[in-house]
């Protein structure tokens, strides 16, 4: 086993907390290859586990592969440890059904990378600089590929570009597919220790990919996935968070799912709100009215359901004071006033939901605020029309 | 509390907090040691009490009493109470009918500000899952949440007719849940109950409208290994648009392989997946099976 593999597999094993060792090893296919006679590690130092497992790793020849799919399956459990970006995918109106066969998307995402890789690096496009939400339309070096893989160059191109990048598969549940890519160049092998992950839920337009400082590589990500999955165009949404779970649930609408049926055996009247006026008779509570409008108002607009778990919302604003009151000096600008609000919160929406119920805000709240799941944006541009 | 002595703590407070809680310490205190008023307060009160005692247990057994009347005078009035209990009855009867809606396929609830529609997905018989969409009733309508899985193409079906034809909407995306709930059925099916038959795993979509495996018509036997390849390219059908049975291997096929090969495209064309491997499985991969449907 090559030296850096083995430090690969020695550093993605040495990740994973002991406690979570054997349900990850468990997990991994390759564990099963090499025979270990353990079944629990309690009791057990981490360095000398670590030790035993990477022996017995170079024994039986770990691959890069087998490596990276243990850090793809770390990756799954520790999910928060990485910020997702949401991106969108469209078609042109009026196609075929989405057949989707996801042996041939693998195959197909794989060989588009490597080949757009290779273009890129080979005919450096003149691209116009990405900016955040700017739809990525297909770019020169992609253009190019698509001319050149079908004529002759495209047999002698896959032997020289295996290893521009490296990319691992993992199918996971309700049908998504985990891609791990390690980037790397002509002159360079993949670096293993700073992947890109993608997250796609194929038969929808959907998918979320790890945010990474390699500004460069995202817009050939996004092109290959779009031409794998016989889409036309991708775009970044203004959606951003670590919670994966939370981003999914509200990009497909799943956040809500009480629904009124017949079959409900609790009146909706009698249904406890999240705040209770306390139930202690020597407690009176003076602006009843009030408290009930407020609480009738957070619910239509926040439901009963538990809130998907968002961390931050940021709004840029450019635009000019109002003020009804003496004109100070912020009212007297011409140009627009530019600043950067942000909102933080272990549980964002939550949080929100809580502000005029406790007094803190108005209610209604303002619909900048309220529109985060509805409109899938965490983040905003705030002009003056 | 004395009114008189907290009316010094208008003016400024004297000596701040702490010196006002002494205060009311010392006070406390003396309270405390002097005797508790004078005797002759003592036995008023204690006549006071004991005249509201009586008082109380005199309405108490006045409120026994008509309690008890109240119980007497309406026994004789049997009537209302049969009426009550046959509206009760009534009331259960269209109560359990309005759930009972359900099977229907499509039902509904009115809600505060439309109306929550429920589609119960069914396949040959077999109930299968719900489906709920919450419909706001304004101009213009629209769907206030839903539990449709992503991939089923509510937008579209919603651009097309939700403004328009609510019905034609609702039938519409009846027809993609059913058959998607078929299509998803017949899958399992397949891999559940018929594993034996399959040589690898059933590639399957989300969507289930692609579906690709091996598999031999005997388990484990002398038959030979075909690959089926079935697609559905009409998301509103449970049978594949297009079916192609092929064999792997080097070897010429033999023409009653390609006998063979040929009935199974037809088989899978017109049965359903499941239904195709219980015949296999009862022996019957023949042509002879056309008939018997």
């Amino acid at each position: 086993m090559d030296e850096t593999v083995a430090e690969f597999v020695k550093r993605t094993i040495l990740k994973i907390p002991v406690a979570e060792m054997m349900t990850i090893l468990q997990a991994w296919g390759f564990y099963l290859k090499i025979n270990c006679r353990r079944t629990s590690t309690s009791g057990e130092r981490k360095e000398s586990l670590v030790h035993d497992l990477v022996l017995l790793c170079e024994e039986k020849r770990a691959r890069v592969s087998d490596a990276a799919l243990l850090d793809i399956i770390y990756t799954q459990f520790h999910r928060h440890q990485k910020v997702w970006d949401v991106f969108q995918m469209t078609k042109e109106p009026g196609g075929d059904i989405d057949l989707f066969d996801m042996k041939q998307f693998k195959s197909s995402f794989k060989k588009i990378l490597q080949r757009a890789l290779k273009m890129a690096q080979l005919y450096p496009a003149k691209e116009a600089p990405q900016s955040d939400s700017a739809s990525s339309h297909m770019g020169n070096s992609a253009r190019l590929w698509v001319i050149l893989s079908r004529g002759p160059f495209a047999c002698n191109m896959s032997r020289v570009i295996n290893f521009l990048v490296s990319v691992t598969f993992r199918d996971a549940e309700e049908n998504a597919v985990w891609i791990r890519i390690a980037w790397g160049t002509q002159y360079r092998k993949p670096n293993q220790y700073k992947p890109t992950y993608v997250v796609y839920y194929p038969q929808t337009p959907y998918a979320f990919i790890s945010s990474s400082q390699l500004r460069s590589s995202i817009p050939l990500l996004g092109q290959a996935l779009t031409i794998a999955s016989k889409h036309h165009r991708i775009v970044k949404m203004d959606f951003r968070s670590r919670y994966l779970d939370s981003l999914k649930a509200i990009v497909f609408e799943q956040y809500n799912q009480t629904f009124e049926t017949h079959n409900a055996t609790t009146p909706l009247q009698e249904r406890s709100l999240g705040l209770d006026i306390n139930m202690d008779s020597r407690i009176i509570h003076e602006n009843r009215i009030e408290k009930d409008r407020v609480q009738k108002i957070t619910e239509e607009v926040f439901g009963d359901y538990p809130q998907p778990r968002l961390e931050f919302a940021q709004y840029k604003l450019e635009t000019k004071f109002k003020s009804d009151l003496n004109r100070g000096i912020l009212a007297e600008r011409n140009e627009p006033l530019r600043c950067l609000v942000k909102f933080s919160s272990p549980n964002l929406l939550e949080a929100l939901k809580s502000l005029a119920p406790a007094g803190i805000a108005d209610a209604p709240l303002s619909p900048l605020l309220t529109c985060i799941p509805k409109k899938r944006m965490n983040y905003f541009k705030i002009k003056d029309k | 509390m004395d009114l008189a002595n907290t009316s010094s703590q208008e003016g400024e407070p004297k000596g701040g907090v702490l010196a006002h809680l002494e205060r009311l310490e010392a006070r406390s205190r003396k309270k405390f040691e002097e005797p508790q008023g004078t005797p002759a307060a003592e036995s008023a009160l204690r006549s006071k009490i004991l005249q509201l005692r009586r008082l109380r247990d005199q309405l108490r057994a006045a409120v026994e009493r008509h309690g008890a009347r109240v119980e007497a005078s309406a026994e004789p009035d049997q009537a209302l109470q049969d009426s009550e209990q046959a509206l009760e009855r009534k009331r259960e009867d269209v109560k359990a009918i309005l759930q009972a809606y359900r099977f229907t396929g499509l039902s509904g609830k009115l809600t505060s500000r439309g109306v929550c529609v429920c589609i119960q997905t069914a396949f040959q018989g077999n109930l299968l899952d719900s489906y709920f969409v919450d419909l706001v009733i304004q101009k213009p309508l629209r769907i206030h949440h839903h539990s449709v899985p992503v991939f089923i193409p509510l937008e579209e079906i919603a651009a097309k007719s939700l403004q328009t034809d609510l019905r034609h909407f609702l039938f519409s995306l009846c027809e993609h849940l059913n058959a998607y709930a078929g299509r998803k059925y017949q899958a399992d099916r397949l891999q559940s109950d018929f594993a034996a038959f399959l040589a690898g795993p059933l590639q399957r979509n989300a969507l289930c409208n692609l579906l690709s495996f091996t598999y031999k018509a005997e388990p484990g036997g002398q038959a030979f290994p075909f690959c089926a390849r079935l697609l559905y390219k009409d998301l509103t059908v449970t049978l594949p648009t297009d079916v192609s049975v092929t064999y792997e291997g080097t070897d010429t096929p033999s023409p009653s392989w390609e006998e063979q090969r040929a009935s199974h495209e037809h088989l899978l064309r017109t049965k359903p997946l499941h239904h195709v491997f219980a015949a296999f499985a009862r022996g019957e991969e023949r042509l002879e099976l056309r008939l018997a449907y």
